[in-house]
């Protein structure tokens, strides 16, 4: 592709610009399994500079791929047709914080967790807790609609959005939304860039809401024999009223991984659930604590362990923060490979989804656990595989295929966090399909030479196993 | 290129799920910006190298030596990835290819003409026959005053070393690519200290001796922890944990205790223990790229001016230098500055 190197470099500064062979490829690829290089990775500095950019590229009709940290686990900021690869780190500023008015207002490639660590003084946060937030930016939480273990109370990226500059394809640069908490009629059109995955504009800037730090939590664990008694219980939970401030289940082949990789002597039980309250005041938490025990020991839930002490409430999570490495370290020759990574059911649904996806793995030969953020109604899954195999990723495809097919049938979503792209879009685009020409007539009307991460969400290839290349060498 | 090394890590390469984590502290990443410069980008140049998707370019090399192999990524990394084995293996390679530095040569022929990085072939401390194997080490080896009060440091506690003759342990033969050198640089080593057990002085050498050598390392810290009486220095100090100390032998309490017990108060800075920020000194770039290394500094010494303390403390005789050059160059800038002190200054000022 033809890209006037030179006229980027006038705009952002020599510095800021790479065709090097090697940083092509590094920006070629990014928490999922595809690969595909762009013809130029561009750091902008300011919203003047993205808009410069976006203007030229619009006139050469060249692909822009706005970039954070790149851990999108869908092939997100992975450039399938080339172009600009536009990495936002550089804009890290945290501009304004009005705790009086509940709000901050920050540059897009400031990440949550430094956001947080900025906020705590001031006795504030920034709700969504990916678990990638140490790392991930606030323009692709934007990106994905991201959310984490707390979206049980807090909700997810989008109900933390009061508004944002965005450049739009033309390069023009809009405010959208407010700085109030209510704002009535009219198009919505910020919520419209939550979850559009860099594919409608640019986000430079981003006004949030802020919720108070709670001051007291709690963390329990528990223990189910039969998986069914756990989605019960959860199903029970969400009913009740009570708010806990998370609720993680782990299924028993990530129980099993957690302990064949680290010997964590966790109980062989179908489900393990984790489950925290929080809040301003600590009768309340105690409350809600105890409330929430009962039900599960109303669902046959066993060996209930709860602590507000720091380190027993370290001890409590570990085995959920372990399961990460330990799903990696499973079986030597086997890797975790980020597909059917997320996906979310009416938590009435969870147990029934988490023993379909066991069937399915099995029936297509492959290891797959289950896990997630339950109380929300959110399943994570890795697949384990030989990467090297074509007939993995030929099982992997069928397998991904069939779990979503039961997703659709039980109301679900084929994304509750992690967002579509590439690998998602198959599934995506037939649980969508009755919205997808509106879809790309918006996507038309905003991007009318389709520059804006050409190719994903309703416009993504129809088989994702040969979008692009894979990150893996497929030998055999 | 050949990617013999590589090849023996291709599994550990894909347990990388690309995730970014590593991006958090990593202190070149956090220095230039570029993807490429974290250890997720490494591990992909890496790969790259080895299926020859990427071409073996001085520049590629270049970058996978600009790491100062502090760890951070691998205390980071949700997958548990070795990230430190997968860039020395590609460094092992692009050498191999003939991408070296001349400097890095020159170190390793050094090592090879003399038995240390100096090339120092006057000096030294000096021989004895004593009680406990002592493995003294380049670093300590060229700073015959600092070792030689380490050594009576340890007489007054009690503790009588052995010195031998030693050579470099191999470290550096190992981290910047000669991997076939060290092969027949272990013969040497074993010979000049055969010694099956040891108390060292360098952090890093103590992990390479237990590493590479299969000696059973013990620092000296942790010896004189045990006889060291309670001292009233009354000073306030912050405490910088060396990367080979904190991630690599998990050595965190011992040090924070014997300022403690010398009578210091502590101030910790924002990143401390097995997530602390590297020094700068580490991995080759101190020879390799200096201003590299100049800036991953400045970045440290001034977290340590931010706790107010009066003295940094490390124990490690790279991160003191580096950290000492900094703290002048903050100085220069007319920004507040501190005093740098390796941990023997304060035990010897202590126990005199
Ligand atoms: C180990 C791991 C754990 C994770 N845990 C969670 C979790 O708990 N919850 C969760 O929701 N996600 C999670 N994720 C997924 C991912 O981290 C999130 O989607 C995150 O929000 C992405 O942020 P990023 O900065 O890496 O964005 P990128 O991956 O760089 O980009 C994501 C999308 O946003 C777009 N984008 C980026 N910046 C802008 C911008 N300025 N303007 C417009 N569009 C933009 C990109 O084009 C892309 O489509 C996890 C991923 C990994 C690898």
């Amino acid at each position: 592709m033809d890209v006037d190197i030179e006229r980027l470099r006038s705009i952002v500064g020599d510095e800021n610009v790479s065709d090097r062979a090697f940083d092509l490829y590094v920006y070629s690829s990014d928490a999922s399994v595809h690969q595909a290089k762009p013809d130029v990775v561009v750091r902008p500095g300011t919203t003047e500079e993205v808009q410069d950019i976006v203007r030229y590229a619009n006139e050469k009709k060249i692909p822009i791929v706005p970039r954070g940290a790149g851990s999108g686990m869908s092939g997100h900021t992975v450039p399938i047709d080339g172009g600009i690869v536009l990495d936002m780190k550089r804009m890290d500023r945290i501009m304004d914080i009005k705790p009086e008015d509940v709000l901050v207002r920050v540059e897009a490639g400031v990440v949550n967790d430094d956001l947080n660590k900025a906020l705590k003084p001031f006795g504030v946060f920034f709700p969504p807790t990916p678990s990638s937030g140490n790392i991930c930016t606030i323009g692709g939480m934007i990106g994905t609609n991201a959310s984490g273990n707390r979206a049980v109370k807090y909700g997810a990226t989008r109900d933390s959005i009061m508004g944002m500059k965005v450049v739009m394809a033309n390069g023009e640069a809009l405010d959208l939304g407010s700085n109030t908490i209510v704002e009535s009629a009219g198009y919505q059109l910020h919520r419209l860039i939550v979850g559009s995955e860099g594919t409608l504009g640019i986000v430079t800037e981003a006004t949030l809401r802020l919720a108070p730090l709670p001051k007291f939590r709690m963390i329990g664990v528990v223990n189910f024999d039969r998986l069914e008694d756990a989605g019960n219980a959860i199903s029970a939970i969400a009913a009740s009223g009570v708010k806990p401030s998370m609720l993680e289940l782990m299924d028993h082949v990530a129980i099993k991984a957690v302990n064949t990789a680290l010997d964590m002597g966790l109980p062989d039980v179908e489900a393990i659930v984790m489950f925290e309250c929080n809040g301003m005041a600590k009768d309340e938490v105690d409350r809600d604590m105890e409330r929430v025990q009962e039900i599960f020991k109303e669902h046959n839930g066993s060996g209930i362990e709860v602590s507000d002490d720091p380190k027993e409430m370290a001890r409590i999570y570990a085995g959920r923060k372990k399961l990460f490495p330990s799903l990696s370290r499973y079986k030597e020759g086997l890797v975790s490979t980020s597909l059917a990574d997320d996906m979310a059911v009416p938590i009435s649904q969870i147990a029934a989804t988490i023993q379909k996806i066991h069937e399915i793995a099995e029936n297509n030969g492959i290891i797959m656990s289950a896990y997630g953020h339950a109380g929300s109604g959110l399943i994570h899954t890795k697949i384990l595989i030989d990467p090297s195999q074509q007939s993995q990723w030929d099982a992997s495809a069928k397998a991904v295929d069939e779990v979503y097919k039961f997703i659709r049938e039980v109301g679900g979503t084929t994304s509750g966090e992690h967002g579509i792209a590439l690998s998602k879009a198959p599934a995506w685009k037939e649980e969508k399909a009755d919205q997808l020409e509106t879809m790309r007539a918006i996507k038309k009307a905003l991007d009318p030479n389709n520059i804006l991460n050409p190719h994903k969400l309703q416009d993504a290839p129809d088989d994702w196993v040969t979008a692009t290349d894979l990150r893996y060498k497929v030998r055999g | 290129m050949e990617a013999k090394n590589l090849e023996k890590l291709e599994n550990e390469m894909y347990v990388c799920i690309r995730c970014a984590y590593c991006f958090e502290e990593c202190p070149v990443i956090r220095e230039r910006g570029w993807d490429t410069d974290g250890a997720r980008g490494k591990v992909m140049l890496s790969y790259g190298l080895m299926t020859g998707d990427l071409e073996a370019t001085q520049e590629v090399a270049d970058r996978l030596f600009q790491c100062t192999t502090c760890g951070d990524c691998m205390e980071r990394c949700p997958s548990n990835v070795t990230v430190v084995d997968i860039i020395a293996a590609a460094r092992a390679d692009l050498v191999k290819a003939g991408f070296s530095s001349e400097t890095h040569e020159r170190v390793i022929q050094n090592v090879k003409d003399t038995g240390n990085i100096y090339g120092d072939t006057e000096g030294g401390i000096e021989g004895k026959e004593g009680d406990t194997p002592l493995f003294v080490g380049c670093q300590y080896q060229s700073r015959p005053n600092k070792t030689k009060k380490f050594i009576k440091i340890l007489e007054k506690l009690g503790i009588d070393a052995t010195i031998s003759d030693e050579v470099c342990c191999g470290f550096p033969m190992e981290i910047l690519g000669f991997v076939d050198d060290f092969d027949e640089h272990k013969e040497r080593f074993k010979a000049a200290f055969p010694h099956g057990e040891a108390i060292t002085m360098c952090p890093t050498c103590t992990v390479f001796l237990r590493e590479g050598h299969d000696i059973e390392a013990r620092h000296l810290l942790q010896a004189i922890l045990e006889v060291l009486p309670q001292g009233d220095l009354g000073m306030k100090v912050t405490y910088h944990d060396p990367c080979d100390f904190s991630r690599g032998l998990k050595i965190i309490d011992e040090p924070r205790e014997i300022i403690k017990r010398l009578g210091c108060e502590l101030i910790e800075m924002e990143s401390n223990k097995d997530g602390s920020a590297c020094c700068g000194g580490g991995g080759g770039i101190l020879m390799s790229d200096q201003e590299l290394s100049d800036d991953i500094s400045l970045y440290r010494i001034r977290q340590a001016v931010a706790t107010g303390a009066e003295v940094l403390v490390t124990t490690c005789s790279t991160c003191e230098t580096v950290l000492k050059k900094a703290a002048k160059t903050v100085a220069e800038l007319g920004e507040d500055t501190i005093t740098v002190r390796n941990i023997e200054d304060l035990i010897w000022k202590a126990l005199k």
